[in-house]
């Protein structure tokens, strides 16, 4: 299996403090690969060292086939990337901005400018420094700036910062374009998982600088768990119910009204029948999915039990 | 290379350098003929030869145009790491040298340009004016002008050289005001003037100087490639 990005060991440190430890990921050609993780857990960094930026201290990446070293200057002409938050020359006009952009770039078609404008809906801007654009609308131009010189690989850190609901919705259907149609292989970062959730094929949790897991979305769909829950008046007295007289071992006091019980083989008609008996009263019960939620905090507190 | 800098010139509108170029130079022809003028109805015999005054029509320009380089230093350098802007700059598929060398070669031609063009118009409008109105008792010579010549461009190369030592103090905290600040410390030091007698006379120190500025954008483009830009 060849890989798009690829980092080995990769490590940054710091004042004698590691930020980024050891890092593997993998990124396929043509997927979106999420990246998750609470603010500060390094994923800024990591794309930095991607695109150059930053140095790493030990290990390497690895981007279309060939080691980044200093010098590689060529590979960035093959991405589109927005890191940390989009940074312009803002005293140029939005169509400025692109024109400068592609001369950089080496990226001679012109006409492209008012098409990707046109794609982001950033119109009517005519004259506008991009000092007085709001972020939205900065957000917007970062990520036309991004795609304009069709770059194989795209990198967003935090895109969707700033953006309404509207747009974010937009741009997720744009990145989906990009990413099925023109085959443009995407590595999108966020704190926010829903949005991840949404578009990625595979998904890397990062926290504490270290790349806890790396799972593809199928992969999370099948493995997720099934459990009914109950709300009751008396959690504790339930508790005591469930295990003495159904002998279920895997259920979990969420909190004083709440269970979680893990077991498929207990039915919710026994359940509710035994607790009946005993004089709990029920409020709720059903049967429910762990939500992806559940299953990246669980990830990520595990991290940082480990670190 | 050339390209870079043209894009450079865009980026950072540097047309409106050439106007306050232009401005400088009025404001200089203007401060010497109104010191002459004012010499010559007090009477006062500060200025008896030509020689002088050229010498000072020097000075205040190559001081001038320090600030100048420096203000420009501030612009496309420290202020492209100062506002983050530099992350996008190197992003971009071209070497972080030649990036870099682009905007130093602004600079220094800029400099030197300016402090030659702007020695020649305000020499030739103020010997032109002093000829006429007879503001200095002795008489302009070809000789005159034929040692002027060289020592001009050599002033001017000097400076130049000299104009980038502000760059060291400018990047150590990305700092505008220390790179302005520093740049006016040589001013002070290169054109000050005590009774004809000024430093950059001994030839040792502009040369010096020039050299240092010179290895401190060496230094500047060494290293740029290694390090790390946040």
């Amino acid at each position: 299996m060849t890989y798009l990005v690829q980092t080995n060991q990769l490590t940054k440190v710091y004042g004698g403090k590691e930020v980024i430890s050891a890092v593997n990921m993998h990124v396929k050609k043509g997927e979106i690969y999420g990246f998750l993780g609470p603010n500060g857990a390094g994923k800024t960094t990591i794309m930095k060292m991607i695109t150059n930026l930053i140095k790493p201290t030990s290990g390497d990446i690895e981007i279309f086939g060939e080691k980044l070293t200093d010098k590689s200057y060529d590979v960035l002409k093959r991405m589109g990337t927005i890191i940390e938050y989009p940074i312009f020359y803002d005293k140029l006009t939005a169509k400025e901005t692109l024109d400068l952009h592609c001369e950089y770039m080496g990226y001679y078609d012109k006409k492209e400018i008012d098409h990707v404008l046109n794609l982001v809906k950033l119109l009517n801007t005519d004259g506008k420094p991009v000092k007085d654009f709001s972020l939205g609308m900065k957000q917007r131009l970062g990520i036309a700036r991004a795609i304009i010189t069709k770059p194989e690989l795209l990198i967003l850190d935090e895109p969707i910062n700033g953006l309404d609901p509207m747009g974010i919705k937009e741009l997720r259907e744009l990145f989906k374009v990009l990413c099925k149609e023109y085959g443009i292989t995407i590595i999108i970062s966020s704190h926010i998982l829903g949005e991840i959730e949404q578009m990625a094929d595979t998904i890397g949790v990062i926290n504490n600088g270290r790349l806890i897991s790396e799972v593809s979305m199928e992969n999370i769909n099948h493995s997720q768990v099934d459990y009914i829950e109950v709300i009751v008046d008396d959690g504790k007295k339930a508790a005591f119910i469930l295990g003495d007289q159904l002998h279920i071992a895997n259920f979990k006091l969420i909190d004083d009204h709440c269970i979680r019980i893990y077991e498929s083989s207990v039915s919710q008609k026994m359940i509710s029948k035994a607790l009946i008996e005993q004089d709990i009263g029920i409020e709720a019960i059903s049967r429910k999915t762990s939500s992806l939620e559940d299953y990246f905090m669980k990830l990520i507190n595990g991290g940082v039990v480990n670190a | 290379m050339l390209n870079l800098m043209r894009l450079e010139i865009i980026k950072f509108k540097l047309g409106s350098y050439i106007k306050g170029a232009v401005i400088a130079n009025f404001v200089i022809v203007g401060l010497i003929l109104s010191i002459m003028f004012i010499s010559k109805f007090e009477g006062s015999t500060d200025f008896n030869n030509y020689q002088e005054v050229l010498t000072i029509i020097d000075s205040s320009v190559r001081g001038t145009f320090i600030i100048f380089a420096a203000t420009l230093i501030a612009k496309l350098i420290i202020g492209e790491f100062k506002s983050k802007t530099i992350t996008t700059l190197f992003m971009y598929p071209i070497s972080r040298k030649k990036l870099i060398a682009a905007k130093l070669a602004i600079i220094i031609l800029f400099t030197f340009c300016a402090i030659v063009i702007t020695n020649l118009f305000v020499t030739a409008v103020f010997c032109f004016i002093s000829e006429s109105f007879q503001l200095l008792p002795d008489t302009l010579t070809a000789s005159m002008i034929t040692q002027l010549v060289p020592s001009v461009f050599m002033n001017a190369i000097a400076a130049s050289g000299m104009s980038l030592v502000p760059l060291y103090f400018g990047m150590k905290k990305y700092s505008v005001p220390t790179t302005i600040v520093s740049s006016i410390l040589i001013v002070m030091v290169i054109s000050s003037n005590n009774g004809g007698f000024s430093l950059n006379d001994i030839i040792v120190i502009p040369i010096a100087l020039a050299l240092i500025g010179v290895g401190i954008a060496y230094l500047a483009i060494r290293n740029i490639e290694k390090i790390d830009v946040h």
